[in-house]
């Protein structure tokens, strides 16, 4: 620790602490443009000079100079303000004085330390520039004219997003921000450069000219995209989301997020949102009052009730609250008497619910995201982690640039992952995981680099014999890497003091599943690398509450009919009723015709949703419910954070939320009241849900709560699945795109902006060999039906193997795939 | 007792002589003076209304009587898709007019604002738009 005087106040920080970090805390402000708490000092804009006596006087950056034994420092003296008003008139001198029609005004740090500092006028004269403004991408509009040169902008792309679309082009007054050749941006569009920019030369263009700052009402939330429960802010006016607002003092990720966080939130307020029930008379849906369609559906379920619960089944979003799901669960337990509910299909919250649960003891990851980058080795299973998961991604990123973490990627194809400084992606044969994964065990064990818990583990023995069949020289021809690699990869792992294992899962991804889930478990556990800092295993739910859905048992729990068997029983006529609570299984759940067949047999079908989706077009009743932004909860994200979700808009027109269709639906089928609100079922969640026992509601604040974790180990050996191939035919993997997630994302205008469509993905070999070009539309053909996707060339995909996101409604690439980990397809013009 | 009575006689004779007070309103026409505070008006400048939406009217506004939405218009320009003032809810204290950073407002000497109807007070762009 270092002491020091910052204006006549003692000061005591870290030795690492930059003179700047020092005034912070001790509650002295010293203005910025250039500097972020997030990235390396810059010592660009010269905002926050200061003078130190030692140093005789002279004005140093604070930013940039570290804290030594002693220092004295004044932050404002006559000299300092003069100098700072100097600095903000040269940057007014170029900067044009459109306040009027920017719309950083009001949240502009230019405007706020020139009105700050008085400056009036200008001493100095010049003409403003006249850079061609990019108005050519469609997210955000650069306007180089506005800029002060501050660099955030490149440093945050580069630092943390590892992109790099942006860097100081050109010399002297010329110099400016600059892309490739100076043309359009053309990035990942996250946003993080419009975020951190102080001024408004990099503007969000949904938001363009939507409202000014001062006139919007910020609401703290979570994101109810993907699994990673980043923070947001909503911009609201006029009961209208109209922007996500960046607050750098938010979350793990300070305020970090991805394309369809920030971009995508127009699903809140589009004109596509059911407002109205709607019941199916005459064959087709006719809007409808609540009490008739709730009173049809109130009926059925009584029908059903009495009948014995065995016909009715229900399939849940895990996009829905903690509260909701419970109470879905509920409904059908103690309303019905049911046990056919589950979501995701059944397979993406497997690795959870069975393999965890098996595994540790529990269904949840027995890691929290801050171990990310307390690792020193960080095993990634399929680059996909950072599509899935943007900001988790940017974790990754942060550690292996920063704490130089090994970084180690197992995939079917390389990826952004793959291109991270000393990353090593070792790219299989697609759905060999599982062997891979099995004969890096086998390695462990045969080389005797286990940890010496691990032989007193439940299933040791066991494993170790299963294991035998997977010594690397046997599965290396399947897997496509060679037996060396496999054992240096294992020597690794096992060698480093702190290791985590990262897997992504969900409705892209058949074959992470249970047997995947419990392979890693494994691994983990015989190196010991399980329940201490910086180790463990990270499954990584797809969607925003899929570890709430996990933790509150929304699956079969009871014997009941899984989400496979439910779908089987409407096609057979052994389910009458189905409820769909804002699943699209038509578009999400593999075999399109199946599913399409099923949901056209059942009897009577109940579809709540926001939208209607492809699903909600087939359905009997369609309720239209709340989005994120309308109601009051708590999500429960990857890493076991509980964090509350705050009500932001009224319900957009007739929408009432899930929790009131379900709270009132339960009511009626037990007689009891209904439950009061949110808080009170949070309150019979943190009774009856071990793991969140004495949680309550207005406990978990702004910041949320990490859940405990028990582990109670196990080995339990799993076999590698056959995977059949058929020779001169394509090995199709579908997965998820880095723009959207889910099926709800095709929603938000951001995200479609830049990816509105399907594709298939392929090596640059292939397409010459098929002769195709980028953009061309082929025939992909499976066993299960043929479909018209673009082609995407890309330089990531290995020779004969080929990638196809899920999300999309229109040529859904579930038509084709029908939930193998491996589709063999034929591709022809 | 008669004294003031007389008084005030002789103050009503003296005015049968004086030039009367009262105006013949709607016949004769007020001299309204040039820093009168009437109905607002937006300025034209090369055909188009001056005012880029700035958002600062309906901000400054005390009695929240102007309603701005913003527009982009082929050129990339801010302009002001919709502009309305309540007149029954404005208290023309002229606050919007010194707000406005590029002086694309302005009150007029146009004072007779009575109407029939309430939606008629509703002033929007077209009828604010400055005449010539």
């Amino acid at each position: 620790m270092v002491n020091l005087t910052i204006d006549d106040k003692q000061v005591t920080v870290p030795k690492d602490a930059t003179i700047y970090d020092a005034a912070k805390a001790a509650g002295i402000r010293i203005p910025i443009l250039c500097h972020d708490k997030k990235l390396h000092p810059f010592g660009g804009c010269r905002m926050c000079l200061v003078e130190v006596e030692q140093m005789k006087g002279r004005q140093i950056p604070a930013c940039t100079t570290p804290v030594t034994e002693g220092m004295i420092v004044r932050t404002m003296t006559d000299e300092i303000i003069q100098a700072r008003k100097m600095v903000l008139e040269l940057l007014l001198l170029k900067h044009p004085i459109d306040c009027p029609v920017c719309d950083a005004a009001g949240d502009c740090d230019l405007q706020n330390l020139t009105y700050e500092y008085k400056v009036n006028g200008n001493r100095f004269q010049d003409e403003k520039f006249q850079h061609k403004i990019d108005y050519e991408n469609p997210l955000i509009e650069r306007d180089m004219n506005r800029c002060i040169h501050c660099g955030k902008c490149a440093r945050i792309c580069d630092e943390i997003v590892s992109f790099g679309a942006y860097t100081f082009i050109n010399r002297g007054i010329e110099a400016k921000i600059g892309t490739e050749f100076d043309g359009p941006l053309n990035c990942e569009f996250c946003g993080s450069c419009v975020s951190v920019c102080p001024v408004g030369a990099l503007i969000s263009r949904p938001f363009k000219f939507k409202a000014r700052w001062w006139a919007l009402n910020k609401v703290k939330s979570v994101c109810s995209y993907c699994g990673t429960g980043c923070q947001l802010t909503l911009g609201v006016k006029d009961d209208k989301v109209l922007t996500t607002i960046y607050d750098e003092n938010q979350g793990f990720h300070n305020g970090q997020l991805c394309t369809r966080g920030r971009f995508g939130y127009q699903f809140i307020n589009s004109d596509k949102r059911l407002t109205t029930p709607l019941v199916r008379k005459n064959g087709s849906l006719q809007p409808a009052t609540w009490d008739e369609a709730l009173g049809l559906v109130a009926a059925k379920l009584a029908e059903e009730k009495n009948a014995g619960g065995k016909t009715v089944a229900g399939l849940a979003t895990p996009r829905l609250t903690n509260e909701e799901l419970f109470l879905f669960k509920k409904l059908f337990r103690d309303g019905l008497g049911s046990d056919n509910v589950d979501h995701s299909a059944g397979y993406a919250h497997a690795a959870l619910t069975a393999g965890a649960a098996e595994s540790f003891g529990g269904t949840a990851s027995p890691a929290t995201v801050a171990d990310i980058q307390a690792s020193n080795l960080l095993l990634v299973v399929k680059t996909d982690a950072y599509e899935t998961h943007p900001v988790l991604g940017f974790e990754i990123n942060l550690g292996v640039k920063r704490k130089d973490i090994d970084l180690r990627v197992l995939s079917d194809k390389r990826g952004k992952l793959s291109k991270l400084p000393k990353a090593v992606t070792y790219v299989h044969k697609p759905g060999q995981e599982v062997a891979l994964v099995n004969a890096l065990a086998q390695v462990i064990l045969a080389e005797n680099l286990q940890d010496a818990t691990a032989s007193g583990i439940d299933g040791f023995d066991a494993l170790k014999q299963q294991l035998d069949a997977f010594a690397p020289e046997k599965v290396a021809a399947a897997c496509g890497l060679d037996a060396d690699t496999i054992k240096t990869l294992a020597r690794d792992y096992a060698k480093a003091a702190k290791a985590l294992i990262i897997l992504p899962l969900g409705l892209g991804y058949p074959g992470h599943g249970k047997a995947l889930a419990q392979a890693l478990a494994n691994l983990a556990l015989l190196t010991g690398k399980v329940g201490k800092e910086g180790c463990g295993v990270l499954y990584l739910g797809e969607k925003n509450n899929s570890q709430g859905a996990a933790d509150l048992g929304l699956f079969p729990t009871a014997g009941g009919a899984d989400a496979d068997a439910i779908l089987a029983g409407c096609q057979n006529g052994s389910i009458k009723t189905l409820i769909v609570a804002g699943e699209n299984p038509v578009v999400s759940y593999p075999d399109r015709k199946k599913i399409e067949a099923a949901l056209d047999k059942v009897e009577f079908l109940v579809v709540q949703d926001l939208f209607l989706t492809e699903t909600a077009a087939k359905a009997h009743v369609v309720l239209p419910v709340c989005s994120f932004a309308e109601k009051n909860g708590t999500y429960t994200s990857v890493g076991r954070a509980v964090q509350r979700v705050n009500q932001a808009i009224k319900p957009v027109g007739d929408a009432r939320s899930d929790f009131a269709i379900l709270n009132g639906l339960l009511a009626g089928l037990t007689g009891n009241a209904p439950y009061a609100d949110t808080t009170a079922v949070f309150a019979e969640i943190a009774a009856t849900v071990p793991a969140y026992a004495g949680l309550t509601m207005a406990g978990l604040g702004e910041t949320g709560a990490i859940l405990p974790a028990t582990i109670k180990p196990r080995f339990v050996a799993v076999e590698a699945a056959a995977i059949p191939a058929e020779s001169g035919k394509f090995a199709l993997v579908t997965g998820s795109a880095l723009y959207h997630c889910g099926t709800m994302s095709r929603f938000g205008e951001g995200p479609m902006y830049v990816c509105p469509e399907g594709y298939v993905e392929l090596c640059r070999d292939d397409a010459q060999a098929l002769n195709v070009k980028e953009g061309e539309a082929v025939v992909v053909k499976s066993a299960a039906g043929e479909l018209k996707l673009k082609v995407k060339v890309g330089a990531r995909m290995p020779q004969g193997v080929v990638f196809a996101p899920y999300h999309f409604g229109e040529a859904s690439v579930n038509s084709i795939a029908v939930g193998a980990p491996v589709t063999w397809v034929s591709i022809s013009k | 007792m008669i004294m003031p009575l007389l008084q005030g006689l002789k103050i009503t004779f003296l005015h049968m002589f004086k030039k009367p007070v009262t105006l013949q309103y709607p016949k004769e026409r007020p001299v309204v003076v040039p820093n009168y505070r009437g109905l607002h008006a937006l300025k034209v400048s090369h055909e188009q209304a001056k005012c880029v939406a700035c958002y600062l009217c309906p901000t400054v506004c005390p009695a929240k009587c102007i309603t701005v939405e913003a527009g982009e218009d082929a050129k990339h320009d801010k302009y002001a898709a919709r502009y309305e003032i309540d007149l029954l809810r404005c208290i023309f204290c002229g606050y919007c007019v010194e707000a406005c950073p590029v002086d694309a407002l302005k009150m007029t000497q146009e004072f007779e604002l009575a109407n029939y109807k309430r939606e008629d007070f509703v002033f929007v762009k077209e009828r604010l738009l400055e005449k010539k």
